[in-house]
């Protein structure tokens, strides 16, 4: 068996609501093997993207262990987790979450200051990661003057320029047409297969989740089965 | 990062032009009424304390004998004594102001050294009865007169007999080094004034005399001395120094330099109050892309930054622009106002004082929404673009 990525002992999160105390995710454990493409599905307010915040060192756990690319993160203050999030995960959001003053290339570009690559590698990188999602083409549009599903790719080649070990997704085609859907799919499954990305999508929509190699399903804060499209450590 | 500095913005080109503009006109006018207020205390600053100057201690207005001059020279310390009568006339129309001097001719230069002539103007002066000399701002005001050689002048307290102007020929042109002395002045000969006028009246009094001291005189001695000499009349004086004299002229303005400072306080208040309200609607509308850049990886510190820095380009961009203005119109503002404020100029204290003042706006209007930025949660800015 693969070495685990992301690993999850009795992690809780809570929120203040009022007077009351919702207990988003109750004692959760998890574990995900490193290169494997995961589907995370349930049901609205089930506490995914909760969960992929913490995994994504977005937000902060109130309780239990989060071990992700190596590094417990629970420990971490808040400069040094800005620092681990940098070179360690690529974000892909719903609503796409680009800089709407920036060009493709500049949004590509953002994340790549944080490295310490010259002005001109960050640049060939940007193009290298634009070219990879089909968008050598449109490097100097802005967000405006792109559709949504270029948008979303112009956000998965921002995810993936400084070659980070993981790839966190919340419904990245929950915005999207079928067509711009499948060509999202189709981006996610070879990240995963030619680059070995681990690669955590949340998502409704079970066609999406097939393309995953295993799906996990949350309920109410807890772990609920696992199905496995391909089997757990088989070569991929 | 820089870019995204410049391209937010950009991206409001007329909220960041307006308030770069606001931002330029304010220190402009900062640069403009701290002059004013340091030209007239460089006036003060360069008075003597060694040069005396004797007046009536009614008022200024009031005149004094001219039998004052030989008691006064003889007062043990006195150098050189040289007459002053304000001529007040005007050349062609009223609205030509400057002032005239009727002084003596011979002790000028021994009394005011920073006037500066060549020598045929100097031995014009002394030589011819209706001479006149001017400063080089008035020569180049009334370019005519150079042209000409004549300076016609109408006496509006002192008529010519002959009921037309008074006649002057140009010696020449003097230029002062002293921020006390202007060059918007004309002098001309005493003989000629006290002559043609006792030609069909009364001899006219002295407006005030203004005595050179010798080195190491005892100055409090001698104003006790002078204003002790006229006690008993026929007109009582007062002496005092040269800066003391100014001074009152100076306390005359009564209190502008403070007027001016709240001029320029308000002005201060009110661009960094629209600087302040630009920036809050551009930290409110980036407050997403914050919450962006910090899942990216940008620290704190750096969204911080990200406000700050677009605050100071902005003013300080702004306040470039109206130091520059203000140095570029140095010259012909000191011309426009000449009159009012002579050797007007801008201090380089001045200009580093505008600079400083540009950073203060920025860093001030930048800190709140600075602030706020490094305060965005970014899961919940991520949350609230709705989608
Ligand atoms: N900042 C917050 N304060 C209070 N409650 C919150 C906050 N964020 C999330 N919640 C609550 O936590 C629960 C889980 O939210 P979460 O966004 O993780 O759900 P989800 O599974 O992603 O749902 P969806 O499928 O609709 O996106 C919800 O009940 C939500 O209302
Ligand atoms: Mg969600």
């Amino acid at each position: 068996m693969a070495e685990s990525m992301i690993r999850v002992r009795k992690l809780t999160k809570r929120y203040q609501r009022g007077g009351e105390t919702l207990t988003v995710l109750d004692k959760l454990d998890l574990e995900m093997e490193e290169g494997r493409f995961y589907a995370l599905m349930g049901p609205s307010g089930s506490g995914k993207t909760t969960l992929l915040n913490l995994v994504g060192g977005l937000d902060t756990a109130d309780d239990g262990e989060l071990i992700v690319a190596g590094e417990n993160i629970a420990e971490l203050s808040a400069d040094e987790l800005a620092h681990w999030r940098a070179a360690n995960v690529g974000f892909v959001f719903q609503g796409f979450n680009l800089i709407g003053v920036l060009t493709a290339r500049e949004n590509v570009e953002l994340p790549l200051k944080l490295t310490p690559l010259s002005s001109s590698q960050r640049r060939q990188q940007a193009e290298t990661a634009l070219k990879l999602v089909g968008l050598g083409d449109r490097m100097d549009h802005r967000p405006r003057q792109l559709s949504g599903g270029q948008e979303q790719r112009v956000a998965i080649a921002r995810a993936i320029a400084t070659d980070p070990k993981v790839i966190l997704a919340d419904e990245p085609t929950g915005d999207l047409d079928r067509k711009s859907a499948e060509q999202v799919l189709d981006l996610l499954v070879r990240l995963n297969r030619e680059f070995k990305k681990t690669i955590l999508m949340v998502t409704h929509d079970p066609a999406a989740a097939e393309r995953a190699q295993s799906i996990v399903h949350l309920d109410k804060g807890q772990l609920g089965r696992i199905e496995h499209n391909q089997p757990v450590g088989a070569a991929r | 990062m820089f870019k995204l500095v410049v391209q937010n913005l950009l991206s409001h080109p007329i909220r960041s032009l307006i308030t770069a503009v606001s931002v330029a006109v304010a220190l402009f006018l900062i640069c403009l009424l701290t002059s004013i207020v340091t030209t007239l205390q460089s006036g003060l600053a360069a008075a003597s304390a060694t040069r005396l100057v004797v007046m009536s201690s009614i008022s200024l207005f009031v005149d004094i004998p001219l039998s004052y001059q030989e008691r006064i020279a003889k007062v043990d310390g006195i150098e050189n004594i040289v007459k002053w009568q304000w001529f007040g006339g005007y050349y062609k129309d009223q609205k030509n102001f400057f002032a005239q001097f009727a002084v003596d001719p011979e002790r000028m230069w021994a009394v005011y050294p920073e006037v500066k002539v060549d020598e045929a103007t100097k031995q014009k002066f002394l030589t011819q009865r209706n001479a006149c000399i001017v400063g080089w701002q008035l020569a180049a005001e009334f370019p005519e007169w150079l042209e000409t050689g004549k300076v016609p002048i109408t006496g509006a307290l002192f008529p010519h007999p002959s009921g037309e102007a008074w006649q002057f020929d140009l010696a020449g042109v003097y230029r002062s080094e002293a921020a006390n002395f202007d060059n918007r002045t004309m002098f001309f000969r005493w003989d000629l004034f006290e002559e043609t006028l006792k030609s069909t009246g009364d001899a006219p009094g002295v407006g005030v005399y203004v005595m050179s001291v010798e080195p190491g005189a005892d100055i409090e001695r001698m104003k006790a001395e002078i204003e002790g000499m006229f006690e008993n009349g026929p007109a009582t004086v007062r002496c005092d120094t040269e800066s003391e004299f100014t001074r009152q002229f100076i306390s005359m303005l009564g209190d502008i330099p403070m007027f001016l400072g709240w001029i320029g306080a308000g002005v201060l208040v009110a661009i960094l109050l629209g600087a302040i309200n630009a920036m809050l609607m551009a930290g409110r509308e980036q407050t997403h892309d914050v919450g962006i850049l910090k899942a990216l990886g940008f620290t704190n510190s750096a969204a911080f930054g990200l406000l700050i820095a677009q605050s100071l380009v902005l003013c300080l961009f702004g306040g470039a622009l109206g130091i520059g203005l203000a140095a570029a119109l140095e010259a012909p503002i000191a011309l426009a106002i000449g009159s009012a404020f002579p050797g007007f100029f801008i201090a380089d204290s001045t200009y580093i004082q505008a600079a400083l003042v540009s950073l203060g706006v920025g860093l001030a209007a930048g800190a709140v929404p600075a602030w706020n930025a490094l305060r965005v949660n970014c899961v919940e800015a991520l949350r609230a673009k709705g989608a």
